[in-house]
């Protein structure tokens, strides 16, 4: 077998090659290395500590938080983007990432290793988790995601399953999710719970229990797999996640070590949105701010503060190493594509990317946006290239109805499917102000930030391709930096 | 309080509510409000007794297999006979993929293991390795546009292929993609006023025509054979339709 010196060869010299042609270069290194010698993975891990994050959503906004925090804290860290999750991506990033070192806010503190903080899909988690002997996973959570390529969820699920096996990382995962919260059964010595605290839950269903619409929206994992029975939930943050339980085998939602103590008095929309995070082993709260606002990112804070601390602890004080995490998750800011924000015209008017490529993303990106203050408008994107899904009909999948109501009256759309989308919002009782082709997005996006109040934002929602083209539209228009940069 | 009043009896939207499935109810609910229709959706899943007078219109949909196995005891023990005295009755059905597949009288896994299914419908199916998933354009002649059948465009995908028995008839002619079993250039399957179909999504979304007439059959077994819809607009249905057309001849 060829060696691990020259295979990495070949990916820096191809990549340094590509990056002359301006390609990002982020996925065909790692494959080729791959190729010449399929051990890579295993061999280049082998010494070097690795958080890996997985789940259908809220992968890379966690990872992303991960990495800020970890780097706030005095730590050099590296990271794959989120493209570029699969086996060839994260061999790419394993070989090539020393030359991207995300250096230590303030120099590096820590005379200890770099921390590699890897998005990983769900499939390829199972091929490679064993090779990544990871220190720390994170599974935020499983929505039905584009499962003309992925399959069932609870295929997805026995992947996950199957990845954990083969090594003896510690767990973080979602105790609110029944799907994830299941991956704990038989490996409680290494699986650390996060979630929402159960009376914040209760007391907010009840201040502010969800808009009803037309139709309800179509549900994941709502039932026990063992009796074939309807959970009850003894209280509900979003979807399928709450505190679920089994009334036949009495199978409930485990309590989380990491909670979340949150008041919808306030809307998580806005900036600044205060909240809690608990450790309830050790019986310590820390005040936080959400710096990626949106109620589901509370799940996304919470799993990254576990995920610090679980990795920081190792032999060391849980109360501080808690508490260093809280401290570093304060100054996160959003990802590309992630609620990140950019002044455009004269600088008085914003555009904000949201990225939705599942059911659960635009659910929760509606749900955000309907009490988004400054919202003026919205762009929506569809594509259906083999990246996305060929698959359209998922956005059928979303209760729409029940927030059009309190979502901007301005709605957008484009994309190579921009008559599907078109339909969606005409059946969910939104008014069109234009659609057309994505050869005329750029055009619909002047006309979106024209029309657009100042103060105010454009948000854009578009899926994985369409978010590519409209990247370069950006890049090419309002000097945004290249994606991998 | 309208004229007229549809009741949808959406068959377990806890299970089966695959591929946009939600979108066909909501395509049968807003072309009918839109008519000033009153249209109640009510959602019958395990252990919820339904009755045909209840009833004006059903729709079933497709499942993960996972999520078929806990529904498919309630449906052909529980609510089975009724649903086939419902069928009998003329009932207006429109049943998609998994809820296709489970009015017909078995499935045959890949490696030969036989689920019993309904038995409401002169079917079976046999599962196959290779998933048929691709757009789809068929021919309906239920339907004439200037004396020609009306083209339908769908979404499948599905592992079963399967296989008529002379009790029923194809619904669609396939123009594209793989139909019932890749074989022998049909789709789907009507006994009836029922009419089943591998098409998921937004498969009534995207034909209105056929909404309409799954509409009007409800509604004129209910108030009698001269009840006509009223006119109304398909604007942004026919440019979905269009393009979809446009994008699924580019893509091939």
């Amino acid at each position: 077998m060829a060696s691990v010196v020259f295979a990495s060869f070949v990916a820096k010299a191809t990549r340094k090659v590509l990056r002359l042609f301006g390609k990002g270069a982020t996925t065909l290194p790692g494959k080729l290395a791959l190729k010449i010698n399929p051990t890579i993975i295993r061999k280049l891990s082998v010494d070097k500590d690795i958080i890996t994050v997985t789940g259908t959503n809220g992968k890379t906004t966690t990872t992303h938080m991960i990495v800020e925090m970890l780097s706030n804290i005095g730590f050099d860290v590296v990271t794959n983007i989120s493209g570029a999750n699969l086996a060839s991506g994260i061999a790419t990033t394993l070989i090539c990432g020393g030359d991207e070192i995300i250096k230590a806010q303030g120099g590096s503190k820590q005379k200890t290793k770099t921390v590699y903080v890897l998005e990983t899909d769900e499939a390829a988690f199972a091929k490679i988790a064993g090779d990544l002997q990871p220190k720390v996973s994170v599974v935020s959570n499983l929505f039905r995601d584009q499962l003309d390529r992925y399959g069932e969820l609870t295929y997805t699920r026995d992947c996950i399953s199957n990845g954990i096996d083969k090594n003896d990382a510690k767990l973080v995962i979602n105790a609110d999710d029944s799907l994830v919260a299941s991956l704990g059964k038989g490996r409680e010595g290494r699986t650390i719970f996060f979630g929402m605290e159960l009376a914040s839950m209760k007391s907010n269903n009840v201040t502010h229990p969800e808009n009803k619409g037309v139709l309800p929206a179509s549900p994941d994992a709502v039932y026990c797999p063992l009796c074939n029975v309807r959970y009850e939930y003894e209280a509900r943050s979003f979807s399928h996640l709450g505190a679920f339980c089994c009334p036949k085998c009495g199978a409930r939602r485990p309590s989380p070590r990491f909670e979340v103590v949150y008041s919808l008095s306030k809307s998580p929309s806005d900036p600044d949105y205060g909240y809690i995070i608990k450790d309830t082993t050790i019986n310590e709260a820390n005040e936080m701010i959400l710096k990626v606002p949106g109620s589901h990112n509370l799940y996304n804070s919470c799993a990254a503060v576990a995920a610090v601390s679980a990795y920081l602890e190792e032999g060391n004080d849980k109360k501080e190493c808690f508490d260093t995490a809280c401290k570093a998750a304060l100054s996160v800011k959003a990802a590309f594509g992630r609620m990140e924000k950019f002044s455009v015209g004269d600088g008085n008017k914003q555009i904000c990317i949201l990225l939705v490529k599942n059911p659960a993303g635009l659910d929760r990106s509606l749900s955000f946006l309907a009490n988004a203050k400054d919202a003026d408008s919205l762009f929506f994107l569809l594509n259906s290239n083999i990246a996305d899904g060929k698959d359209v009909s998922w956005i059928w999948d979303v209760d729409f109805e029940s927030k059009i109501d309190n979502l901007p009256k301005r709605i957008y759309v484009s994309g190579e499917r921009w008559a599907d989308m078109q339909l969606r919002v005409h059946y969910a009782g939104g008014r069109i102000d234009k659609a057309d082709c994505m050869e005329k997005a750029k055009e619909i996006l002047d006309r979106a930030i024209e029309a657009c109040e100042p103060n105010k934002c454009v948000y854009i929602l578009p899926n994985y391709t369409s978010m590519l083209a409209l990247r370069s539209i950006l890049v090419k228009q309002y000097g945004l930096k290249d994606f991998w940069k | 309080m309208g004229e007229y009043v549809l009741n949808i009896a959406h068959m377990y939207p806890d299970l089966l509510n695959l591929y946009g499935d939600r979108g066909n109810v909501l395509a049968l609910l807003r072309r009918a409000q839109g008519r000033g229709i009153e249209v109640n959706v009510r959602a019958y899943s395990i252990g919820d007794s339904i009755s045909e007078k209840d009833v004006d219109l059903v729709f079933i949909g497709g499942g993960q297999d996972s999520e078929q196995n806990i529904m498919k005891d309630d449906l052909i023990k529980e609510k089975g006979p009724i649903i086939k005295q419902m069928i009998e009755d003329g009932v207006v059905f429109l049943c998609v993929c998994g809820g296709y597949q489970m009015l017909g009288k078995y499935y045959e896994t890949y490696d030969n293991k036989r689920i019993q299914c309904l038995g409401a419908l002169d079917y079976y199916t046999k599962g196959a390795q290779v998933r048929f998933i691709q757009d789809t354009i068929y021919e309906y002649d239920g339907i004439l546009k200037d004396g020609k059948p009306l083209t339908v465009i769908g979404f499948e995908n599905h592992s079963g292929r399967t296989i008529l028995g002379d009790g029923v008839q194809p619904l669609f002619k396939v123009v594209k993609g793989a139909g019932n079993n890749g074989q022998d250039g049909f789709e789907g399957a009507t006994y009836k006023n029922v009419f089943c179909t591998y098409s998921h999504g937004s498969f009534l979304p995207k034909n209105p025509k056929i909404t309409d007439m799954l509409l009007e059959k409800a509604l004129s077994r209910k108030y009698g054979e001269s009840f006509k819809l009223l006119p109304l607009d398909s604007e942004f249905e026919t440019i979905a339709a269009k393009e979809a057309l446009k994008y699924v001849q580019k893509s091939t």
